[in-house]
């Protein structure tokens, strides 16, 4: 069995004054899975991310009850900048989460806050721009990058601390296509790279369709399933609320599927799928 | 020559010291050398605008002055005083980099992070507030927002346009607030950074600060 980075059980969570936002959650997150959070919106998939990284409930407040474990240790009386050494958080406003001044000092600072000596920080700083497609770009003005760069720089800070997990809450939310599938191969190429733990919120899921390993799919605060990501494919796919949050390609496959009682392989791209329906025989839309 | 940031404050509280304790000519020509120092570290649009901005705001302080009924030499020593007080600010501003000034005021001057990384917040989050701004306005314009009729009909009209800029600018601070926790913004923020080392050149503008500020009491 595969060991679990992140562990949520039994976890009810409420703002003050507010509903539950989560409930009786029980979920578990494999170490080096690609994992996408899916759900409508109201779904709990923001306040599921900040369950993760200790900030719900220790730094928002509110009431709670259960248990998230992540690395193997309680989030609970644990400082928020301490569990985001290991579980790097990008939030969905990344303008909002750049503090300084210069990609460099952007980079730097998480590192120089924690201690670490400025010969090590400097190395670090080079590596993860490098890392993310910014090389030489340490003295940069951040109003000299533009809104996609501005995000690499982020993901590179956050890279910078080396983290175990990273969790991102809809990252491309404000970003063309272009710039979201540029962003997601990136992404890929360090959860290759470094094996990565990589969470990712996303309402969009055909963006991930060809790197994502496994799926949590949450519905009014409740988990409706947290599977590998064909499984809970098939499960979003009953529901007809969720069906359309299913990836295109894959609301094809599995009409195909339930319509002649066949199975397909598990797509990742329109061209394995032209490539399987051309092989059993359907041709310009007859079987 | 390089001078440190440490020294560029001293020097900028020195000059705003010594406008109150030397004469008017001595103050001038203080002036006179800022002006000169200012054009020759930055020369671009920006800084022109400071200066005249700065030179609009001290002849309106000299004509409220004169209307309250100071002699006209008070109101100008008056106004003279201010403008080489606030334009020694702006010296150093142009010379150094905020984060520089930051570092040094929780370094070497002992301010709490909190209040030195308003500095560079400050200067970070201003470009993103008047963009937000222009947004709003265009976005309320569209729904019906007009900035027409008497000054009390437009302050009252741009309560729709003051509101969502503060929620917006609201959320993006609780936003800001939660990335510099998960950064681990605190006491050590800046001190870990690599200090800045007190040169030759540091070491006579200071003895120079040193002897202009005790001059007066030398006699």
């Amino acid at each position: 069995m595969m060991e679990s980075v992140i562990r949520l059980e039994n976890f009810y969570f409420a703002y003050n004054k507010s509903e539950l936002v989560l409930q009786d959650i029980d979920l578990e997150i494999k170490k080096g899975s690609f994992t996408v959070v899916a759900g409508p919106s109201g779904a709990g998939k923001t306040t599921l991310c900040k369950a993760m990284t200790g900030i719900v409930p220790f730094y928002m407040g509110g009431r709670y009850s259960g248990d998230v474990q992540v690395l193997g240790e309680s989030t609970k009386g644990r400082r928020v900048s301490d569990i985001a050494m290991r579980v790097g958080l990008m939030l969905e406003d990344y303008e909002s989460q750049l503090v300084s001044l210069t990609a460099g000092e952007e980079v730097a600072f998480s590192l120089l806050n924690h201690g670490f000596a400025p010969e090590e920080v400097a190395e670090r700083t080079r590596k993860a721009l490098e890392d993310v497609g910014l090389p030489g770009r340490e003295s940069y003005q951040l109003d000299e990058l533009s809104g996609g760069q501005r995000q690499r720089l982020l993901l590179a800070a956050t890279l910078a601390v080396h983290p175990e997990i990273i969790v991102l809450d809809e990252p491309v939310s404000a970003m063309d296509p272009d710039g979201a599938h540029s962003l997601y191969e990136l992404l890929y190429a360090i959860h290759q790279r470094y094996g990565t733990t990589i969470i990712v919120v996303e309402h969009r899921v055909d963006y991930l369709l060809p790197y994502v390993t496994d799926m949590v799919v949450l519905k009014e605060g409740q988990l409706v399933t947290a599977d590998t990501f064909a499984a809970a494919a098939r499960t979003m796919y009953e529901d007809e609320e969720l069906r359309p949050l299913v990836p295109a390609l894959w609301q094809v496959k599995l009409g195909v599927e339930r319509r002649f009682g066949i199975t397909l392989g598990e797509w990742r791209t329109e061209a394995e799928a032209a490539a399987e329906l051309q092989l059993l025989g359907f041709e310009g839309g007859n079987a | 020559m390089r001078i440190s940031a440490f020294t560029q404050i001293i020097v900028t509280v020195a000059v705003t010291a010594w406008v109150f304790i030397l004469p008017v000519k001595a103050v001038a020509t203080i002036l006179v050398f800022e002006l000169a120092l200012l054009l020759s570290i930055k020369r671009d649009r920006m800084t022109m605008a400071a200066i005249g901005g700065l030179a609009v705001f001290t002849g309106l302080m000299i004509l409220f002055q004169l209307l309250f009924g100071s002699p006209l030499e008070v109101a100008l020593t008056g106004g003279l005083r201010m403008l080489v007080m606030t334009m020694a600010f702006l010296c150093m501003l142009a010379a150094t980099r905020i984060q520089d000034i930051a570092q040094t005021l929780v370094d070497r001057f002992h301010l709490p992070c909190e209040y030195a990384f308003m500095l560079t917040t400050a200067l970070r989050f201003v470009p993103n507030f008047l963009a937000d701004s222009e947004i709003t306005l265009d976005a309320q314009s569209c729904r019906g927002y007009s900035n027409r009729g008497n000054c009390v009909k437009r302050l009252l009209s741009y309560v729709v346009v003051i509101r969502p800029l503060v929620m917006r600018a609201v959320a993006k601070s609780e936003t800001l607030a939660l990335s510099m926790e998960l950064k681990g913004f605190g006491s050590n923020t800046y001190k870990n950074m690599p200090r800045e080392p007190l040169g030759a050149a540091d070491f006579i503008v200071l003895g120079l600060v040193v002897v202009l500020s005790t001059y007066p009491f030398w006699k």
